[in-house]
């Protein structure tokens, strides 16, 4: 693993200024267009916008991960889907009848658990076959989203529990549950990826692998655990959304794998592997619903938003590109 | 704060117009948010927006925000907290889920910003919390083809011999179950002697109507009428009684008027439907809006009327564009 370059500040930088050059300008051009009186950087707002990035916040941190490892995971939004429908699902089975509001925990729990065991069939794929994994996603994209319709049909799955609701949308100092989940999500992470053996692993595999087997790293076990990471936070994300909602159609979820993956580059991961910060896709996570928001605010349509998140996303990586030839001249000179 | 302001301010405005001049209402501007289910998806939907956006800029005292949640109902769930956010006087949703809104749509009411549902409803959990649904009428609907198809019959001299079928829309679809309903209510009051030999789901499928025909076509040597849920599974059992050689005997009564069905009542094979234009349903949507802001008294269910349209009287409708 290299130490932070200079380019790897601009970049992880250069999203923050980003973030800051959309907060400008969508409070200027508020001013203009907006019909809202209430300013867009009102703190109420910007609460909102951290709980309205949980969803893909929680997974593009798992697809970091990945990513680092020079894996890709495709199969995020249908894991996201079948975890929600097991949650909400389970809490109307028989057997768990008599458990009251107990059952809320319950069902979590075995949301929680249908997200490892998808990962892990994902990373036991990956680690067994050797086929690459964003083949293996791709499949276990198009599969696990069968298994969201053979479960229901093109019904949505409903149930509807206020005590849940009402747990979901509590709040501490203002953040509501998902903003907590998000934030926890992020910080443990990050220092999972900067502060244990398993995250220099993670970049030195990314890196090189030959080098990295050759270096004595069990390759095949440490991504079988990046991937059931990334079930475990597509399913929590699919915990702390449809705890809220109660209700999930069979076509939810479809891609958020691309939008997870935008958030990931646009905060500076490398497509390639064996860079990037948890701490950068956080970022990009926080620039894509600002951009979201923002558009919506001063009243452009979806069709605009989503050319101008693409447009962004393709500049950024065009930024990047420069930035990195600089920065590796300047290290020659 | 602000949203108390305006609430007092559009209220002395409205006492002092009631005490002043009579008939003058509350001159506020009122800022209503929109958040629709998906935009472009299909023609009904796209002039729906088009209509209810021209709706309010012919409106002086309406500001709309007009949202679309692309079919995704985590994007609805975020555009109906970004209006409670910004403080709107009013909110209109079409669910993309009519259970999946209805925590978001409590916090709106929660926040004291009435909610109006507009075309389809959401589910009865989330009733409490909503000012009106504005829509069409189903089981009218329903009714209102049973009073073509017996009109049809008494023209014709069959109303006491007459033998129909029906084709329904998707089982435990709420559209589906109340035309049904309601045709089935009105028909024997208006015609009680016409018999419905048999009902069968089509699933507001074509051809899945026309499969559905098909095996009535079979099963019944005498046919006079088909009732069909939408004109889609109208036109698709049409097709299988002119493959079948028997249309011409045959009185095809369908509902919500789809383009498909009105070129067919223009080459006289189709006889009549209901017809449901997006121009009135957004329009309905927005006067809902105003009526619930202006203190009017508004129904629960405010239904927009969904006329009736025969072979008669279409020259004096617009061809769907849908």
């Amino acid at each position: 693993m290299t130490k932070p370059t200079l380019s790897g500040l601009i970049k992880n930088g250069a999203i923050w200024g980003f973030i800051v050059l959309e907060l400008i300008f969508f409070s200027v051009a508020g001013h203009f267009w907006s019909m809202s009186e209430s300013a867009f950087m009102d703190f109420g707002n910007m609460l909102l916008l951290l709980k309205q990035s949980a969803p893909i916040g929680i997974i593009a941190v798992g697809m970091t991960v990945i990513m680092i490892n020079g894996n890709i995971d495709l199969s995020v939004g249908a894991t996201y889907a079948l975890s929600a429908v097991v949650m909400l699902d389970s809490m109307s089975w028989p057997i768990f009848a008599g458990l009251g509001d107990w059952v809320i925990p319950v069902a979590w729990l075995l949301a929680l658990l249908t997200g490892v065991t998808l990962g892990l069939i994902n990373g036991l794929i990956v680690w067994k076959t050797g086929v690459d994994a964003f083949i293996v996603t791709l499949g276990a994209m198009l599969g696990y989203r069968g298994l969201v319709f053979m479960y229901n049909g093109e019904q949505p799955t409903y149930h509807l529990n206020w005590t849940m609701v009402d747990i979901a949308e509590a709040n501490v100092l203002g953040l509501e549950t998902p903003s907590l989940v998000l934030i926890a999500v992020v910080v443990i992470v990050w220092l999972l990826m900067t502060r244990t053996v398993h995250g220099r692993n993670a970049y030195a595999i990314g890196d090189n692998r030959e080098a990295a087997v050759n270096a004595g790293i069990r390759v095949g076990p440490h991504m079988l655990l990046n991937f059931a990471l990334i079930g475990f936070l597509s399913a929590l994300s699919a915990v702390a959304f449809y705890s809220a909602s109660g209700s999930v159609n069979p076509n939810d979820g479809t891609l958020f794998e691309l939008w997870a993956i935008t958030a990931v580059v646009l905060g500076g991961t490398k497509l390639t592997g064996g860079s990037g910060s948890i701490i950068g896709t956080f970022g990009g996570v926080i620039a894509i619903q600002l951009l979201r928001k923002g558009l919506g605010y001063i009243g452009a349509d979806t069709e605009t938003v989503n050319l101008v998140i693409g447009t962004i996303l393709i500049a950024v990586l065009f930024l990047d590109k420069q930035l990195n030839r600089k920065g590796q001249e300047e290290l020659k000179v | 704060m602000t949203k108390l302001n305006t609430a007092m301010l559009a209220a002395t405005t409205a006492l002092a117009g009631m005490a002043f001049a009579g008939a003058a209402t509350a001159q506020d501007t009122w800022r209503i948010g929109i958040t629709q289910n998906n935009v472009g998806v299909d023609s009904y939907q796209t002039t729906y927006e088009s209509a209810f956006i021209a709706a309010a800029e012919a409106n002086p005292n309406v500001e709309v925000v007009v949202l679309d949640a692309g079919g995704d109902v985590a994007r609805q769930i975020a555009q109906v907290q970004d209006l409670i956010q910004q403080e709107v006087d009013a909110i209109i949703i079409w669910p993309t889920n009519g259970q999946a809104v209805i925590p978001a749509v409590r916090e709106a009411f929660q926040s004291d910003i009435p909610v109006i549902v507009t075309n389809s409803n959401i589910a009865e959990d989330g009733f409490p919390f909503v000012a009106s649904f504005s829509g069409p009428d189903n089981i009218t609907q329903g009714r209102r083809a049973a009073e073509i198809m017996c009109t049809r019959f008494e023209d014709l001299g069959i109303q006491d011999e007459a033998q129909i079928v029906q084709i329904t829309g998707q089982p435990g679809y709420t559209t589906a179950i109340e035309r049904a309903q309601g045709f089935e209510e009105r028909l024997p009051e208006v015609c009680p002697n016409v018999t419905l030999v048999e009902s069968q789901p089509g699933n507001w499928n074509r051809e899945d109507a026309q499969r559905v025909m098909e095996a009535f076509l079979v099963q019944y040597d005498n046919i006079d009428g088909v009732y069909s849920g939408d004109d889609n599974m109208g036109v698709g059992a049409l097709n299988a009684a002119l493959a079948a050689g028997r249309a011409e005997g045959i009185t095809f009564v369908g509902a919500t008027n789809f383009a498909v069905g009105y070129d067919a009542m223009g080459r006289g094979e189709y006889w009549g439907s209901i017809y449901q234009s997006p121009v009135d349903d957004a329009e309905a949507a927005l006067q809902t809006a105003l009526d619930v802001l202006n203190g009017e008294d508004v129904p629960f269910l405010n239904y927009f009327d969904t006329p009736k349209i025969t072979q008669e009287n279409m020259d004096q409708y617009d061809r769907p564009v849908f």
